[in-house]
């Protein structure tokens, strides 16, 4: 017997003498009433249970994270979503309004505020025009403003969709309705139904990365990340761009990997020895994690280190050395997407432009944002395409909701700084590679930007399109909670057709 | 009687109507079979049997008639289905009283064949009343699909705007429902006076008021809107098609002018110039090849498992394999025999950054049936690219980072299917991008190396100063 084994035999003999320690009568009176109990439930709950989903669908919790296939071939392989927490202003941006310059200044008119409902405008506010310059670019001529020069080039790359609407007005479930499809607490996010849906093309990685951004987490927490009522092992994992990508992911001073190893054998025979007890998924799905997290001390590192990319690549994306920028993590997201990972989920705060104070003011703070984000979002789509990547990587650009064509006016009186209010009725989103067409927009909003004419589309519109370009039809894919099925687009969404190629 | 009464009795029409099709048939194969002495047996069967279908024939013609007067019908096709169910009730009666009263016994089964006859055209017409014309054999000539194609026009504005432009959207997104043969909503669209005539409810284009316009209207409604058209489940027009409709209504639905006889918005230019264009093909997943394969040997799977290799059918109930390397870097030329048993399956291959190199291209080079095939940061150089000459169905090659140079490339030229072709880092020099662009004029040949260029706002911000 190695010196292993005797450690393993050891720990096992321990936990077993403990476990019988608290093995009394009244234990096992106990349990014996729960076991019928249990018994009686699980044949009422078998019963009830359907088999909707798809063998492919079937959790298998000893391998939660092992490829699968997806139920038509998809045009995608993998999602990168940055979303610009605070919501950007589309009018500053992409959705050109000279009729609205017409009007800056004056009264909104009653007809925009009858029966309405604002976060902070209260009383009648004052229209404010366009503060950007707009040009048409590239062949497509879509117009994009100066405070994004180089996106501006690559206009012809990526679809635009100009009328995306939502019903929420604060942030947190407008954040939560974008990425888990319902704006109260409890839906898993895209990310988990995704890598639910295909587990990962790398087993030493996670499947689903979150990098944050812009010094604050978005409004809705975690939660936008979260697997909500799938099995926990799908839930993002956030990752820093500076010091170490994981928390933790180093062995302390003194452990050596062949003692980390041997603990977590010994740990997982202990795991695997409750599991025959109990058999309980959720410790296979434990033990799995435990031995992906060890493989991930290695790989994790070598992905996650930015620095072994060449200098004229940082000096494409704009990097800074050292920091947590979105710059960094958009070059990150690049490596984690050729190395296998499925979704990257990139959260960039800051873009809540109110005009309360210079930060969050449309003619200051906005432009600096506009700034930190251009560069790197456009050698993201160059990148990817030099690569031959942008072909399968969908890349999804957005806030949680617009901004109005209203100036704001805090509970009735005139912010000091130019800004607008969080709007639902139309906002810009676009959408890159992944089977996306290029050069093409859909959707248009009124002469003032106000409220969407046509070509109107939801958040689970886009929800359907990301699952769409994956390869899974949004209405079939569910998930089997409480009794009954659950899908991502809850009882809505479509696919939008006009912006595939 | 009540209309809605009729109505109700008239939707048992297709549910009665099967009985007498099949009880009739069984009477005459008894008929044929109890000829015979020796089955003579079954002879006691015929009379229940006829009886039975008389009557069922006799109720399909009562329901049939009930559901013809409540319109929505060809009447000319409902008029010839109505008599010939009749010739069947008829027909089915003489026989069931001859055979009753043991009279003209010879002339039975020759009646009995008639009435077949008669059976086969009255349930062919009710087919073609229930489905359209050309239903039964629609799939034996897949060129008159229903799915119709709109060709490209030479030159819009000399195009006739009703024939050329507003037809082509009906004829793919309504005819099949309003047409010479089945009616709905009193409605057919097929001919410009009907069309402008409208339906049960009146009018459905008022010639420059198409916001008026009923068929407008309902375009608009949401998909699921009852009222909404065409029905939620059949295919549905595009926005650009529905301004096109609105643009024709509005400048009063004209059959017999030019497109430049009319006045044109900024907005409707470019919706008339894309008809020039073929219609763009929407394609919903990735092109993956149309004919069955035999599922993959397991043990050879298995085996590249081992490796590291992950290898899955593409989708769900497809045997088309992808083969992906990303957890493989060991995976050298030694190992490439490995794919040569999934030949057949193998569509997808991504060898990059893997040990592989030109020795192991010969093997690449077999497995015919690739479309796609990344071979980015490999070993690979033009010796390797000569091999892949056989892969006809190639869409996707990924070169990046290898030694490849344009005349390994342009080894290539006849893999005519290519689309793209990725060349950042390699050997290929910028002065030979033209040519190999002129080679492959389909694809899209990517050289990369694009630069971002360096602003003045990239490191700047824009400060707010406070008045004094």
């Amino acid at each position: 017997m190695t010196q292993k084994e005797l450690h393993n035999d050891r720990l096992a003999e321990e936990a077993k003498r403990s476990a019988l320690g608290y093995y009394t009568r009244r234990h096992f009176l106990r349990e014996s009433a729960m076991g019928l109990g249990a018994l009686a439930l699980g044949s009422l709950i078998g019963s009830c249970g359907s088999n909707s989903s798809s063998a492919n669908q079937v959790f298998d919790a000893a391998n939660p994270l092992a490829p699968k296939l997806p139920p038509f071939p998809g045009k995608a392989r993998a999602v990168i979503y940055l979303h610009m927490a605070g919501a950007p202003s589309q009018l500053e941006l992409f959705d050109y309004k000279p009729e609205l310059m017409k009007l800056d200044g004056l009264d909104c008119p009653q007809s925009l505020l009858e029966g309405k409902r604002f976060a902070f405008i209260r009383g009648v506010p004052k229209m404010l025009g366009p503060q950007a310059v707009f040009r048409r670019r590239g062949q497509s001529g879509a117009w994009v403003s100066d405070h994004l020069p180089h996106f501006a080039t690559i206009a012809d790359e990526v679809s635009f969709l100009k009328a995306v609407t939502t019903d929420q007005f604060n942030h947190a479930p407008a954040q939560l309705l974008m990425h888990t499809g319902s704006p109260r607490l409890g839906r898993p996010s895209i990310g988990s139904w995704i890598t639910y849906g295909l587990g990962s093309e790398n087993q030493n990685l996670p499947g689903f990365v979150v990098l944050t951004s812009g010094g604050k987490n978005p409004d809705a927490g975690k939660s936008v990340w979260g697997s909500g009522f799938l099995p926990s092992v799908y839930q993002g994992v956030q990752c820093r761009s500076e010091g170490d990508p994981v928390l933790f992911i180093f062995d302390p001073e003194g452990m050596s990997r062949d003692l980390r190893k041997a603990s977590i054998d010994a740990i997982n025979e202990v795991n695997r020895l409750q599991y025959a007890e109990y058999g309980d998924p959720e410790i296979l799905s434990r033990i799995a994690q435990y031995e992906m997290a060890y493989r991930m001390q290695i790989s994790v590192p070598e992905v996650m280190n930015i620095n072994d990319e060449p200098d004229y690549i940082h000096a494409m994306y704009g990097t800074k050395s050292g920091k947590a920028c979105f710059a960094n993590n958009v070059l990150l997201a690049r490596k984690l997407v050729e190395k296998g990972v499925r979704f990257v989920q990139l959260f960039d705060w800051g873009w809540d432009s109110h005009g309360t104070d210079p930060n969050l003011a449309i003619d200051y703070g906005f432009i600096n944002k506009c700034r930190q984000v251009d560069k790197a979002m456009t050698a993201l789509i160059l990148d990817l395409k030099q690569r031959g990547l942008l072909e399968e990587t969908l890349v999804v650009w957005g806030g949680e909701f617009g901004r109005t064509p209203m100036m704001e006016n805090r509970e009735g009186k005139q912010n000091p700084f130019k800004g607008r209010d969080h709007h639902v009725e139309a906002f810009t989103m676009w959408m890159a590679g992944g089977g996306i067409r290029k050069g093409a927009s859909y959707g248009e909003t009124d002469e003032i930007g106000y409220s969407a004419i046509s070509g109107k589309v939801s958040a689970w519109d886009i929800q359907a399109t990301i699952l769409n370009q994956l390869g899974f039809d949004h209405e079939q894919f569910t998930y089997q909670f409480q009794g009954r099925p659950f899908r991502l687009t809850d009882v809505a969404g479509r696919p939008i057709t006009e912006i595939q190629s | 009687m009540n209309i809605a009464i009729k109505e109700f009795i008239g939707h048992w029409h297709p549910v009665v109507v099967h009985l007498p099709i099949g009880i009739l048939l069984l009477s005459v194969v008894l008929m044929w079979a109890a000829r015979k002495e020796k089955t003579e047996g079954m002879r006691k069967a015929i009379s229940i049997s006829l009886l039975l279908g008389m009557i069922s024939a006799l109720l399909a013609c009562i329901t049939g008639y009930m559901l013809s007067i409540s319109d929505d019908y060809d009447k000319d096709l409902a008029g010839w289905h109505l008599w010939m169910g009749i010739s069947v009730a008829v027909t089915s009666a003489l026989l069931y009283l001859g055979h009753m009263r043991g009279m003209y016994q010879r002339w039975h089964l020759p009646m009995g064949i008639l009435l077949c006859v008669l059976l086969a055209i009255t349930g062919h017409l009710g087919g073609t009343l229930t489905h359209g014309s050309g239903y039964l054999t629609k799939s034996l000539f897949a060129e008159n699909d229903e799915v119709y194609v709109r060709k490209p026009l030479p030159n819009v504005q000399e195009a006739m705007v009703y024939q050329d432009v507003v037809q082509p959207l009906l004829q793919s997104k309504c005819y099949s429902c309003h047409n010479a043969n089945k009616k709905k909503g009193g409605l057919q669209m097929d001919k410009p006076e009907l069309l402008m005539k409208g339906g049960k409810n009146g009018e459905v284009i008022i010639a420059g008021r198409a916001e008026e316009s009923e068929m407008i209207r309902r375009l608009l409604l949401p998909r699921e809107d009852e009222d909404h058209m065409p029905p939620k489940e059949k295919p549905q027009p595009t926005e650009n098609d529905i301004v096109l409709l609105h643009w024709w209504i509005n400048s009063g639905a004209p059959f017999d002018k030019k497109v430049k006889d009319l006045e044109q918005p900024e907005k409707i230019k470019p919706l008339l110039l894309a008809l020039e264009s073929e219609p763009e093909e929407v394609m919903l997943q990735a092109e993956i090849p149309q004919e069955p394969v035999d599922k993959a040997n397991k043990e050879a799977v298995q085996k590249l498992r081992a490796k590291g290799v992950v290898v899955l059918p593409v989708a769900q109930n497809s045997h088309y394999l992808v083969a992906n390397f990303v957890t493989a870097h060991h995976f050298s030329d030694a190992d490439m025999q490995l794919l040569l048993p999934l030949k057949m399956q193998l569509i997808w291959l991504k060898l990059g950054g893997t040990k592989v190199g030109d020795s192991g291209m010969a093997v690449v080079g077999e497995l015919n049936r690739l479309m796609r095939l990344q071979l980015e940061h490999t070993r690979i150089t033009d010796a390797g690219l000569s091999s892949l000459k056989s892969l006809k169905d190639l869409r996707y090659l990924n070169l990046v980072g290898t030694r490849v140079t344009a005349s390994g490339v342009q080894q290539l030229k006849d893999l005519q299917k290519l689309q793209s072709v990725y060349l950042y880092q390699t050997h290929v020099s910028k002065s030979d991008y033209p040519a190999l662009q002129q080679l492959f004029p389909k694809a899209h040949i990517d050289s990369g190396g694009y630069e971002v260029p360096i602003l003045e706002s990239d490191t700047t911000e824009v400060k707010y100063v406070p008045k004094k």
